[in-house]
């Protein structure tokens, strides 16, 4: 029937307390340190969308620019404007590095008139097939990379660069 | 490829394929009325020679811009410093450059002329758009000499 508080009750509450508070102050910024990675943003890997109408896109690879905002390198931000051949085969869209896999030119859809159908690499007479398989006797060594695509609301959005899965 | 160490090591084992070497020529203006114009066509020179760069990355090597002050003399530059990229292992050497007076100086190599365009105050499609008209219009003058 004691409700009242004695006083060794209410130093050793008030001690609990006070104690708990500071332990909590040490312990809580280390907790977060430590599961602070996995609370990042993942910045690669995430879908950049484009101005490509998913429906508007046909047989024949057409480019599609677009950018990365805020790119972070270092301390260094920049926004880094990207390329892909797009095209749809059947119903699947597929995205295509510009990069040529020889020395890093960028390739050209029919870039020369010689060869039709298919991508042309001015540097050096680099030639892929439309699904970027590298032509054999060209100086390329393998197919083109291929972006990472998803439709979302009927525009294209596109991820990182993955290797050729088509060829 | 840019002029850093990276780059370099790939060109040393690629020279066979890297044979182009491109110079910016910029000029720094001292004096206060012409600094703007100045600092205006060195963006517009070196955001060119990045598009470039992009698009012909795996046969151009560009070097870094070389600048003088107008009470340089053009002909000596010429005639010195810039005549040493003659000796240079590259079979093609290109100037890229706003100002025209090195089109009537003999350089060790092709002078690419542009009319400089403000960029600064475009918004970043534009800037593309324009910078790739720009490109397509000193492709030939690339390709015209690779064909040789």
């Amino acid at each position: 029937m004691s409700s009242k508080v004695s006083r060794r009750q209410f130093l050793s509450y008030t001690l609990m307390g006070v104690g708990g508070f500071m332990v909590s102050a040490t312990v809580m910024p280390m907790v977060r340190f430590a599961v602070d990675p996995v609370l990042q943003p993942k910045g690669e890997g995430e879908l950049v969308p484009t101005q490509q109408k998913a429906d508007e896109l046909t047989e024949t690879p057409v480019r599609v620019d677009f950018t990365i905002k805020d790119r972070k390198d270092g301390w260094y931000k920049s926004d880094v404007s990207n390329t892909a051949w797009v095209y749809k085969e059947g119903d699947t869209v597929i995205a295509l590095s510009p990069v040529c896999k020889h020395l890093g030119c960028t390739v050209n859809w029919e870039g020369d008139e010689k060869h039709k159908n298919e991508f042309f690499c001015p540097c050096h007479n680099g030639r892929y097939e439309k699904n970027g398989k590298n032509i054999p006797g060209s100086p390329p060594l393998g197919p083109l990379d291929e972006y990472v695509v998803e439709v979302v609301d009927g525009y294209v959005h596109l991820g990182k660069t993955v290797p050729n899965t088509l060829v | 490829m840019n002029w850093t160490g990276k780059d370099m090591d790939t060109y040393l084992q690629q020279k066979e394929y890297i044979d182009t070497l491109v110079v910016p020529l910029v000029k720094v203006e001292t004096k206060m009325d012409n600094m703007k114009t100045s600092a205006s066509s060195t963006e517009f020179v070196m955001h060119l020679a990045s598009l470039i760069e992009t698009q012909f990355k795996g046969r151009m090597m560009f070097a870094p811009p070389f600048s003088y002050t107008p009470a340089t003399d053009h002909q000596q530059m010429a005639q010195s410093t810039l005549q040493e990229f003659s000796a240079a292992t590259f079979k093609h050497v290109f100037f890229l450059t706003t100002d025209h007076i090195w089109t009537s100086m003999e350089l060790p190599g092709q002078v690419i002329w542009m009319p400089s365009i403000p960029l600064e105050n475009m918004d970043a499609s534009l800037r593309q758009s324009i910078l790739e008209d720009q490109l397509r219009q000193v492709l030939p003058k690339f390709t015209e000499q690779w064909a040789k």
